[in-house]
């Protein structure tokens, strides 16, 4: 199995704070792998220097053996990024804003049609993408964004807390497409959230986040017997000692 | 019905009073605009009066009579310095001519017939007047170029006082563009022509404030809702992001310019229309004081590339502000360089502004299309020229700066704070 993401000792710096500290993990290909942990611990800062959006101050990253600074705009070509909570363009009906987001893709129109076709089916909203996402509920802008993300099949999914703030059955949808999504087309999945809970039925693998560093990894089952836990976030505090 | 007002007043003006943008905004730009502009007012009344009074004045006796020789000695017992001229008759090539020989702009014609008239009115009857003939130079540049058409006045005034009640009379012509117009007070006209200019700055003003607000917002909406995250970890050039926002901008410009310029010409052509019907012989269509096609073309492009000016900055701080509401907060510092210029150039010729605050005027681009739409009336096409030549270097320097802050991570790191009066804002781990 190949490796999707490769982080060696990352270290970010902003001003005097480490957002990231010596971070070191890895993505195999077709794997859910989640970064977990709590506000501050440094996962949006991790997503966002694997999406090329920050450099490192030290260390490396690699997507598919692709340096994220030496070989940024080549990483961009085969990763999707879904920012948290990010919006959509408020005036564009869901499926204008599908469309726009696909041109950046593909030059090819049956492509971008087939693109769109394919979100469309994603999101579920039906009708309802021909109205401005200004209409939509936070559930439906997850749902068209996870699709936007998904459409053109990346070989790494990026999602930086994909059912933040969802209700229960939106949640259930967004999860049940990155589960649904990774299964048929091999995309692989790199995503933070602080629901520990949630992560531990979604992801294959799990990194604890803790003040820019991983405090444990591996599967959850196998997190859950080591520390002898019920749940991921005993683990956490744990590991921690909070408890 | 009032349970709670006092407690979310303190609240309400704890909040107001604490937030820096407010303080700025409110109290200290108002506390420093009003006292600049007046300052900058009351140096060119003074200078614009002493202009006038240490311009030579060119009288040209064609009289040569007793009256026109005491009249000539009273001016020459005031302050008025004046140089004298016999016996020439007054055409469009002589008072130029004059004028450029005794480095003047204003010529009183004492008119053959005078010490006559003046004689007559002593002693046949009081209704019989002698006339002095005024010309002055129009340059259509500011509200205080009717001075010396009122110090003239004065002069007459200080004439009658000394003979005779009423004894003299001024008949007042203009020079616009090298052509003498009979009977077109040179202060009546000016009074005219800063009662059009208003709406020229006053327009430009909202103009430009308006499409900052909007390019800011715009861009500020991106960051906001992270779709400018999102575009930048897209397979697309970060200039060609910043480019497409420029270019969106920029037909909001080209719409705005063109919109503004048929509205301009309207309004001229309604105002022109109206001091006609009020039989006034001001008609400034027939005074030649509107711009050609050519001056309306370079009216538009200095317009259009100030608004572009104005957008590519609105796109570039804003895409610094964290959010709407700080890039509209920030985009109102730079309100400032929009109305004082406009403010100032409605009222005054830039070239009687002390040399310090002209130079700061021709710096600020937002000044030019004011400067350019006073020049054009006048026929003055390097004036514009210049300007659009100088606003253009500066959008393409914004430009250039901006797309280099688009390739780094500064752009989404990077966020404008009032460093000492706020401390939190360092860019947040998560």
């Amino acid at each position: 199995m190949s490796v999707a993401v490769e982080a060696t000792d990352v270290v970010k710096v902003f001003g005097e704070i480490h957002a990231l500290d010596g971070l070191s993990f890895t993505v195999s290909s077709g794997e859910i792998f989640g970064l977990i942990g709590p506000n501050g611990a440094g996962k949006t800062t991790a997503l966002r220097v694997v999406s090329t959006l920050l450099l490192p101050t030290q260390g490396s990253v690699k997507v598919f053996g692709l340096d994220v600074v030496d070989k940024a705009s080549d990483v961009r070509r085969i990763i999707a990024y879904l920012p948290e909570e990010a919006g959509a363009y408020r005036n564009l009906s869901g499926w204008e804003y599908l469309e726009f987001m696909a041109k950046f893709n593909s030059k090819n129109e049956a492509e971008i049609r087939e693109m769109v076709k394919e979100a469309t089916e994603i999101t579920g909203l039906g009708e309802r993408l021909k109205d401005k996402t200004k209409t939509y509920s936070k559930g439906m802008k997850r749902r068209l964004l996870v699709a936007r993300a998904l459409m053109n099949k990346p070989k790494l999914a990026i999602l930086d807390e994909p059912t933040s703030g969802l209700d229960v059955l939106h949640a259930y949808h967004v999860r049940d497409i990155i589960k649904r999504y990774v299964q048929e087309h091999g995309v692989s999945i790199l995503l933070s959230s602080h629901n520990m809970l949630e992560v531990e039925h979604l992801c294959d693998r799990v990194a604890l986040l803790n003040k820019g560093k991983i405090v444990a990894e591996g599967k959850p089952q196998e997190l859950k017997e080591k520390f002898g836990s019920a749940n991921l976030e005993e683990v956490f505090a744990k590991v921690v000692g909070l408890v | 019905m009032f349970k709670g007002f006092g407690n979310v007043l303190v609240k309400e003006l704890k909040e107001l009073a604490r937030d820096p943008k407010i303080l700025l905004g409110m109290v200290i730009l108002p506390l420093l605009m009003f006292p600049v502009i007046g300052s900058i007012m009351s140096y060119s009344i003074q200078s614009a009066q002493e202009k006038a009074e240490k311009t030579p004045l060119l009288i040209v006796n064609n009289d040569g009579g007793n009256w026109s020789e005491l009249f000539i000695n009273i001016l020459i017992s005031s302050s008025v310095k004046v140089s004298v001229e016999n016996n020439t008759v007054i055409t469009n090539d002589t008072v130029l001519e004059l004028m450029s020989n005794y480095n003047t702009t204003q010529l009183i014609e004492i008119p053959t017939g005078f010490s006559t008239n003046m004689t007559q009115h002593f002693n046949v009857s009081e209704t019989i007047k002698a006339t002095l003939s005024f010309y002055a130079v129009f340059s259509g540049s500011g509200a205080f170029e009717s001075v010396g058409s009122s110090v003239i006045d004065n002069l007459a005034s200080e004439f009658n006082r000394a003979v005779a009640p009423d004894a003299v009379k001024t008949d007042k012509s203009t020079i616009i563009k090298g052509e003498i117009k009979e009977g077109v007070d040179p202060a009546a006209l000016s009074g005219l022509m800063i009662s059009q200019s208003i709406a020229l700055p006053i327009t430009i003003m909202i103009l430009l404030t308006y499409s900052m607000q909007i390019a800011a917002t715009s861009v500020a909406m991106e960051k906001e809702e992270k779709t400018l995250e999102t575009l930048l970890t897209l397979p697309v050039d970060r200039f060609a992001i910043l480019m497409g926002k420029l270019s969106g901008s920029i037909f909001v410009s080209g719409v705005g310019a063109l919109a503004y310029m048929i509205g301009f010409n309207f309004y001229m052509g309604s105002l022109t229309a109206i001091y006609s019907r009020a039989g006034t012989s001001l008609d400034l269509v027939s005074l030649g004081l509107v711009p050609s096609l050519f001056g309306y073309f370079l009216l538009g492009v200095s317009l259009f590339v100030a608004l572009l000016s104005a957008l590519a900055l609105a796109v570039i701080i804003s895409a610094f502000a964290e959010d709407v509401r700080s890039a509209q907060s920030v985009i109102g510092y730079i309100y400032p360089l929009i109305f004082i210029p406009s403010f100032l150039l409605l009222y005054l010729d830039i070239n009687s502004i002390p040399f310090a605050i002209r130079i700061i005027l021709y710096a600020i681009p937002y000044s030019h299309p004011i400067l350019a739409s006073k020049a054009v009336i006048m026929s003055d096409y390097w004036t514009p020229t210049l300007g659009i030549i100088y606003v253009a270097a500066f959008t393409l320097l914004v430009m250039y700066v901006a797309s280099r802050l688009f390739a780094t991570e500064k752009i989404l790191t990077a966020k404008l704070k009032f460093r000492g009066l706020r401390k939190r804002g360092r860019t947040p781990a998560e």
